[in-house]
């Protein structure tokens, strides 16, 4: 019985281990990997990353998917920084309609979905095309620049409380991902909060168990009394949320908007999410599994750039991890059912 | 050991509430069907009070009991108390015999409520549903999920005897089921 204990443990555990021996092997060839300016680095970089995770990590445990947050996340910096930029909107306001709109994006998705029935796949593909498109025809295809030295003075002159929270929290916007209470960058710190509330949801909530039980056996969760079509709109309106704060914290990173950017961000979370353990059939799945899977994405970028391993095999060793991450999970469940 | 009388056995076959509440009017009341109408009330209301209709609790609790037996031991205090929640709420604590004979057809019922679900086109299905179960393949991961929500959940928390009357209702239902589910059950009890 111990064994069994121990073996299960083990098995939950084991993608920690991964990260160890990935962060090892590192560290054995580049010693400045585990230098603290790079841990810092790498805690800035995996924070947009992390954040995304978690609303792709409710909506995969319902059996879905959401190819369309990179567009979110695209048009949430393009549309936050035309706010600022050209509208000179408050930057509190433009954040909080940004996040509005990527939340609203979610329930669109949640509609197709849930009302009209489209597989997932096909109805988050078409908002992937839609809302790409929107940020290009509303930057005009160009990139908004210079959104760190400009925002200030558009968003906060005039105010001072929201001038003296900003800059204890932000630095006038720009210091989300570039400063942080003591040595811990303010996007991390955001990033950690929201895992903890990820974690809630999924662990001490109703709603948390309403996710796990829809992705297990749907048909059973409606007969139960889970009211499964609304779910489905919180699940993809949540992953909105998360979609547009990642876009905060990635147009407070860049100090641009830029709608050609970010090709391919969803498939990295989803690798994050489906190397933490969450099964892509379903119903199974921890957040601790989630933190490890983006902690391993990260180490592995940061390692591969100070390895200098070219751009283009990075994207194909990502590519073979999402594979080799999806093809356990597939390899699993068919050696349980045989 | 748990044999029924005869005019309940349609009541405990019966997996549609509306159908078991005309047939449970139908019984002789008093006795044995004041326990049940009681049983019946318990299990199909809102313990939420959320307003909802067509609940089934006791197929919700057994849906949780499911996902309690995926989670791992950190934690484990929540876990235990929750479960013991639901022994409670399962009224596995009665030691009346009759009414535990009646809540053994009961916990069928539930079961056999569960296995109805198993049949449907997105059940068991892979890749965010775009590759379907075969039949086998249904099966099978509907053994595993009665498994882990009657057996399973007990074995892991060490309630193997405060359960074993569910234990022992979802097992005889699911052999009932289909004939590999004998030979799955025994597997999964083994740990194989």
């Amino acid at each position: 019985m111990n064994e069994n204990r121990f073996a299960a443990a083990f098995k939950q555990n084991a993608i920690w281990l991964v990260f160890i021996i990935e962060i090892a092997i590192f560290a054995y060839f580049n010693p400045k990997f585990l230098s603290l300016p790079n841990i810092i680095n790498i805690s800035r970089q995996v924070s947009y990353y992390g954040i995304a995770s978690i609303g792709m990590t409710f909506v995969i445990l319902i059996a879905g998917i959401d190819l369309s947050i990179a567009s979110i996340v695209v048009l949430v910096n393009v549309v936050c920084a035309y706010l600022m930029m050209n509208m000179g909107w408050n930057m509190w306001f433009a954040i909080i309609v940004s996040i509005v709109m990527a939340t609203l994006i979610g329930v669109l998705n949640g509609f197709m979905v849930s009302t009209i029935g489209i597989p997932a796949i096909i109805a988050t593909f078409a908002s992937q095309t839609i809302f790409r498109g929107l940020a290009y025809i509303l930057s005009g295809g160009l990139p908004i620049p210079d959104v760190l030295r400009y925002a200030p003075e558009a968003g906060l002159n005039g105010n001072p409380t929201l001038a003296f929270f900003a800059r204890w929290t932000l630095n006038h916007w720009s210091i989300f991902p570039r400063t942080g209470v003591g040595l811990i960058p303010v996007c991390a710190i955001i990033m950690v909060i929201c895992f903890a509330v990820g974690s809630f949801i999924l662990n001490k909530s109703y709603f948390g168990r309403y996710f796990y039980a829809i992705g297990g056996n749907e048909e059973a969760s409606e007969l139960s009394g889970i009211r499964v079509s609304k779910m489905k709109y919180l699940i993809y309106a949540l992953s909105g949320f998360f979609a547009g704060l990642a876009g905060i914290i990635v147009l407070s990173r860049t100090g641009s908007a830029q709608a050609s950017s970010l090709v391919g961000f969803e498939f990295e979370v989803i690798t994050c999410v489906v190397l933490g353990g969450v099964s892509v059939a379903g119903g199974i799945g921890h957040m601790s599994g989630v933190i490890a899977g983006v902690l391993i994405i990260g180490s592995l970028k940061s390692g591969m750039v100070m390895m200098n391993v070219s751009e283009y095999t990075q994207m194909v060793v990502q590519g073979l991890v999402l594979a080799i991450a999806v093809g356990f999970d597939c390899f699993s469940k068919k050696r349980q059912a045989s | 050991m748990y044999e029924i009388n005869g005019e309940y056995s349609g009541y405990y076959s019966e997996i549609d509430p509306k159908k078991r509440l005309v047939i449970l009017d139908s019984l002789p009341e008093a006795g044995a069907a004041d326990f049940a109408r009681e049983v019946y009330n318990d299990r199909y209301s809102d313990h939420e009070s959320k307003g909802r209709e067509n609940i089934d609790w006791w197929l919700w609790r057994c849906i949780c009991l499911q996902i309690l037996y995926g989670r791992g031991n950190f934690l484990r205090r929540f876990r235990d108390k929750e479960i013991a929640g639901i022994i409670g709420e399962l009224r596995l604590n009665d030691t009346d015999e009759s009414h535990r004979q009646h809540l053994y057809h009961e916990y069928r019922n539930v079961c056999r409520r569960y296995l109805s679900t198993c049949k449907g086109g997105s059940y068991a299905s892979r890749f965010m549903g775009f590759k379907q179960a075969s039949d086998e393949e249904k099966v099978l991961k509907a053994c595993e999920d009665v498994w882990q929500m009657s057996a399973g959940v007990a074995r892991k928390t060490g309630n193997t005897e405060a359960m074993k009357l569910w234990v022992e209702a979802f097992r005889d239902e699911l052999f009932a089921y289909d004939d590999i589910c004998r030979e799955e059950y025994t597997r999964l009890q083994e740990g194989k």
